[in-house]
């Protein structure tokens, strides 16, 4: 993947690409009987190559869920999840967990850095793990795109939120992984730092080609990606391409109006 | 607020059960040390009763004071026993003739080893014997043997024996008879006993007097046994005395009572010990109990708990816990104590049963230790816990450590004074003022402490260094991190097993050093290369024919050979070592000692020479006069002071010509000095030594080599027993160590969440944990070693007057101890590690 040449925003041609991960009759129930939740009612989606995309929906609506079996954390009831080329559905914990460590990042809302090691280990922190030597070039380009050269040598304690996300990303990209999972990057930072955190991973979808799928539940940070995915009730209601912060909006209210219907249903 | 620490204590019963594992531990020792000592006194107490059960008034010869008391024996004589038979009040009279001798057993060794073998008189009345084989002896050349002697010595009846006493040399006997005592035993206190004739044992034992070790009396019809006691004292004379039974029974009872007094003061130190070593570890699990709920504490806080309540809660769970562990503790110590006690009382004192005694003191010191420890443990973390603002409930933020300036700076302090104090202790007790040794101690005891309280500053650099090990591996490097994360914590895990490692590893030092400082003397000063002697633990002073010097002195590539005698006589109303050899000169320079004044190359019949100190005890020089009575001699004799030799350990007391040896309690040399020349070889010689002296078991030829280990001995056995205690804080730090760890894992369950999330297999997740374990562990050894080293070597300083003039490093130990520590560390991290390794990804990751 040629990773230094600059994408254009792909997002009408995304059926024509090859899909980065595609999740095929996705079912997940967690609990038994009367206490039984269904998280996931047959959930089908695609996500293309060098694609932002966000996925949103109300609490409880299953979009963490979702991100979770795409990411293999969590286990399916039934359906199929593949990552580039490989089927993760049904690997054993020692197959994924290396598939997470080769092809996957992870951006999290609470920035999760060891707090024992500098910004420059933690971003080291993937290829430490797998004992593998980083790609130099590689991970200068990252720390400058974010600027933080001059926070290498810093702990986490020692940055401030913003500081700390953006190291975060840093982690994820890395390891040049087939896609980053971010779960609510920006929901614990300011307007600010969110801003700097979001037009991060755009740019790195633009000028790298990385493909990003990102929870949230901010219409503006949603506004950032190629292509919102609405789940409501384990199921994708709507996708809507190149998204504004209004269009996304007026979609939320839509199924706010929709909940009480969507309850009744249940 | 009590309904919320109940619950609180439900919700965290793993933590509280291994700590309580720590209280229990302490207060079983102390149960289990108390309650043995009180049943071993009350068995003790009964086999006693057994002795002379039933006569009314005893008779024994009064010991002279100013000899060593185990070595010759003096009776109530013959003449006596007739006033005794022909006194009012008299009925029946039995003797006995009774003390140790030597025999040898079918492998030509002595049997018994270290308990010796008694000879008595068959039919006396110190204990009932009921025969089991064959008959009693009959005639002088006959011995019935106690069941233990027939098992430990491989005879039986049919057989023939050989004994020896320091008055009576090797004689054999046959064996008509084996003999067991009531209640099937084969031993009373587990020695072995030979039986002979009356006038066979009076050989034996007073060398061949009418004399009697014990009379025992029965009081006729209608005589009180106060009427027999008056009676008896007004015939017993100037040499022996009188008492009844009763009272002799309550002396023998306060004798042993002082032995098993020691035992249970052992085990009390041990039980000290791992009661000092919980405090640390129950201090730790209330700070971490509480660490884990600041924000319950600070919510409470927020809605009007006041922090009076806060600490009661705290110390409300702490009594809780203590009494409930304090109880167990108690149980489980009794039992022990009575598992050992019957244990002891059937192997060792062959009791054939024991009793049970369990003293009120022993429930209440051992309860009151448990609760006690337990609720003064938690009373910092109770006191921190209540100075935790109510804000803390809405702060997010993980918190930066506190500081640990404070404690540094006392530890500092502490160590600082520790250091001074052992500085003036040591540097004036070179000049042999005892009292400076008190200065020295009290400082030891200060740099203890001081570093116990610093192990918080050294666990940084020292766990970065100690974590290199693996740093080699990316989970050894997080692991190394986590270990030195929070320095308190670690610090506190840490000097649970740091105190164990130094108690053990200083006096581990200082008995090295003794060894060593005993080999080096001789490797430095005498020029001997071989010793003949017998082992120094021996129940009968182990002796050999003088005539056989001559053969020695033939052998080839012998230079010289000198016979030793010995005696502990009484020079001047005083008693004294008294050797006495026929070659003076060359004994003295074959032991590195050397003349100061008055050289002599031989000693007149009258002369005596003596080393400077004894002399100057006794206030005598060159030229004086002094009286000495030997053990067995009757009169004194004058000796004229014809040298005085240099102080030396191996030379010091006086020394006489072979004139009088056969008025020293045993008439034959003990040891013997051979010089090898300097082209013969060594081996050869003792092998040429040796077989001449093969019809003398009780002496071997030794090496410098031997010779040092046989009198060190001991100090092997004392080394070996103070490895027990490491025993013991090993299991307690292992319990501190699980602890610290699962509280780790539990607070870093995010962190653990997300490393495995981004790509940490289990397996590094697991070798992550157990690193940081092992480098705990190897911290507190690494400060308890050097501690340990530290004060061992001031101990040796201390001591360097009195021989120990040489340091010594135990190095097998030292690295033993290391392996232990890695082996807690290892142990302790097995459940912490599968806990972290099987941490849920998601709900670890997922934000509230």
């Amino acid at each position: 993947m040629p990773l230094s040449t600059p994408h254009a925003p792909q997002s009408l041609e995304r059926t024509q690409t090859r899909a980065a991960v595609t999740a095929a009759g996705l079912w997940r129930a967690y609990g038994t009987g009367e206490a039984q939740v269904v998280a996931l009612r047959d959930v089908s989606v695609s996500f293309a190559s060098g694609q932002f995309t966000a996925i949103m929906g109300p609490s409880g609506s299953g979009k963490s869920t979702l991100m979770h079996c795409l990411a293999g954390l969590d286990t399916t009831d039934r359906g199929s999840v593949h990552i580039g080329g490989t089927v993760i559905t049904g690997l054993n914990d020692k197959a994924l967990t290396k598939l997470r460590r080769d092809k996957i990042g992870f951006i999290f809302q609470q920035f999760n850095l060891l707090p024992t090691l500098t910004a420059e280990e933690n971003i080291l922190l993937p290829a430490s793990i797998a004992g593998a030597k980083a790609d130099p070039a590689w991970i200068s380009q990252i720390i400058r795109t974010l600027d933080l050269q001059e926070r290498l040598s810093h702990k986490p304690t020692e940055l401030s939120g913003g500081q700390q996300q953006r190291v975060a990303c840093a982690r994820a990209l890395a390891s040049r992984p087939e896609v980053v999972f971010a779960d609510e990057p920006t929901g614990n930072l300011d307007t600010r730092s969110s801003g700097e955190v979001l037009r991060f991973l755009r740019k790195s979808v633009d000028d790298f080609g990385q493909t990003i799928v990102m929870v949230t539940h901010d219409p503006s940070a949603a506004a950032y990606a190629d292509r919102v995915v609405f789940l409501a009730d384990g199921q994708i209601v709507r996708d809507l391409d190149r998204p504004t912060a209004d269009a996304v909006i007026d979609t939320m209210r839509g199924f706010e109006n929709r909940v009480p219907l969507a309850g009744e249903a249940a | 607020m009590l309904r919320a620490t109940l619950k609180g204590m439900a919700a965290r019963k793993a933590r509280l059960a291994l700590t309580s594992i720590a209280i229990v531990l302490g207060s079983a020792f102390i149960a289990a040390a108390l309650v043995l000592t009180a049943s071993i006194q009350t068995t003790v107490d009964d086999l006693n009763g057994e002795s002379y059960a039933g006569a009314d008034v005893l008779v024994r010869p009064l010991e002279p004071e100013t000899r060593g008391d185990r070595l010759v024996r003096e009776g109530v004589t013959g003449e006596t026993l007739a006033a005794i038979e022909a006194a009012e009040g008299v009925g029946e009279v039995t003797t006995t003739v009774s003390w140790m001798v030597n025999a040898i057993g079918d492998n030509g060794k002595i049997v018994g080893g270290l308990s010796p073998t008694i000879a008595t008189n068959w039919g006396d009345e110190s204990t009932d014997r009921e025969l089991r084989e064959g008959r009693a002896p009959e005639t002088d050349g006959e011995v019935a043997v106690s069941a233990k002697f027939a098992a430990d010595s491989g005879y039986t009846v049919g057989d023939t024996v050989t004994a020896y006493s320091e008055s009576v040399q090797n004689t054999e006997y046959a064996i008509v008879g084996v003999y067991g005592y009531p209640g099937g035993r084969d031993s009373i206190g587990g020695t072995t006993e030979l039986a002979f004739t009356t006038p066979e044992a009076q050989r034996l034992v007073f060398g061949g007097e009418d004399a009697y070790s014990m009379v025992a009396v029965d009081a006729a019809e209608g005589v009180s046994t106060s009427e027999l006691l008056a009676s008896l004292e007004s015939v017993v004379g100037a040499e022996s005395e009188a008492l009844t039974w009763e009272a002799y029974n309550a002396e023998v009872n306060a004798e042993t009572a002082e032995a098993t007094g020691l035992i249970g003061k052992f085990l009390l130190g041990f039980g000290l010990v791992a009661v000092f070593v919980s405090v640390f570890l129950i201090a730790n699990t209330f700070s971490i109990v509480i660490a884990g709920r600041l924000k319950e504490i600070a919510m409470m806080r927020a809605i009007g708990a006041g922090r009076g309540q806060v600490i009661r809660s705290v110390l409300a769970e702490a009594l809780l816990l203590g009494t409930v562990a304090g109880v167990i503790g108690t149980a489980v110590g009794i039992a022990g104590g009575g598992v050992l006690t019957s244990v002891v009382a059937n192997m060792i004192l062959d009791a054939g049963q024991s009793s049970l005694t369990v003293p009120p003191t022993a429930v209440l010191t051992a309860l009151a230790v448990g609760i006690g420890v337990t609720v003064l443990s938690a009373l910092v973390p109770a006191v921190r816990a209540s100075k935790i603002p109510p804000v803390e409930a809405m702060r997010e933020a993980v918190k930066a450590d506190k500081p640990i300036t404070a404690l540094t700076v006392t530890g500092g302090t502490v160590t600082a004074a520790g250091v001074g104090a052992l500085a003036l202790g040591l540097s004036e007790s070179l000049g042999g003022d005892t009292a400076d040794l008190t200065a020295a101690a009290v400082g030891a005891g200060l740099v203890f402490v001081g570093l116990t309280l610093l192990t918080a500053w050294l666990s940084k650099p020292l766990v970065n260094a100690l974590g290199l090990l693996w740093a080699w591996s990316f989970a050894g490097r997080l692991g190394r991190r986590n270990a030195g994360r929070n320095p308190r914590r670690t610090a506190v895990t840490a000097a649970a097993l740091m105190i164990g490692v130094t108690l053990v590893t200083a006096t581990a030092t200082l008995l090295t050093s003794v060894k060593a400082s005993i080999s080096h003397y001789f490797e430095d000063n005498v020029k001997a290369e071989l010793f003949v002697s017998g082992p120094i633990t021996a129940a009968v002073a182990p002796t050999f024919d003088p005539a056989l010097m001559d053969e020695i002195r033939a052998v080839d590539g012998v230079e010289s050979a000198v016979e030793l005698y010995y005696d502990p006589s009484d020079i001047n109303g005083t008693e004294q070592r008294v050797y006495a050899t026929s070659d003076l000169e060359a004994g003295i320079a074959l032991y590195g000692g050397a003349f100061l004044e008055g050289e002599t190359t031989e000693l007149a019949d009258d002369e005596i020479a003596v080393n400077a100190t004894a002399a100057e005890t006794l206030g005598v020089g060159l030229g004086d006069t002094v009286t000495a009575t030997f053990s067995r001699g009757d009169a004194p004799h004058e000796f004229t002071i014809a040298a005085i030799l240099e102080d030396n350990e191996s030379t010091d007391g006086w020394y006489l010509a072979t004139a009088h040896t056969d008025e020293f309690y045993t008439t034959r040399p003990t040891s013997a000095l051979v010089d090898v020349a300097d082209d013969a070889e060594i081996e050869a010689v003792a092998d040429d030594v040796d077989a001449i002296l093969a019809d003398e078991p009780a002496v071997s030829v030794q090496n410098h080599e031997e010779y040092a280990a046989q009198t060190t001995v001991l100090y092997d056995f004392a080394i070996l027993a103070i490895q027990l205690l490491l025993g013991l804080a090993m299991i307690v730090a292992v319990i501190g160590v699980v602890n610290t760890l699962i509280l780790s894992v539990l607070e870093r369950t995010r962190e653990l969440g997300m490393l495995r999330a981004i790509g940490l297999t289990r397996g590094q997740t697991t070798r992550m944990v157990t690193v940081e374990s092992v480098t705990i562990a190897l911290f507190g050894a690494v400060l308890g070693i050097g501690t340990g080293l530290g004060l061992g070597w001031a101990l040796q300083v201390a001591l360097a007057d009195t021989g120990v003039d040489v340091f010594a490093v135990p190095v097998g130990l030292v690295f033993g101890y290391l392996a232990a520590a890695v082996l807690v560390g290892l142990l302790a991290a097995i459940a912490p590690a599968v806990r972290a390794s099987k941490v849920n990804i998601l709900s670890a990751i997922s934000y509230e």
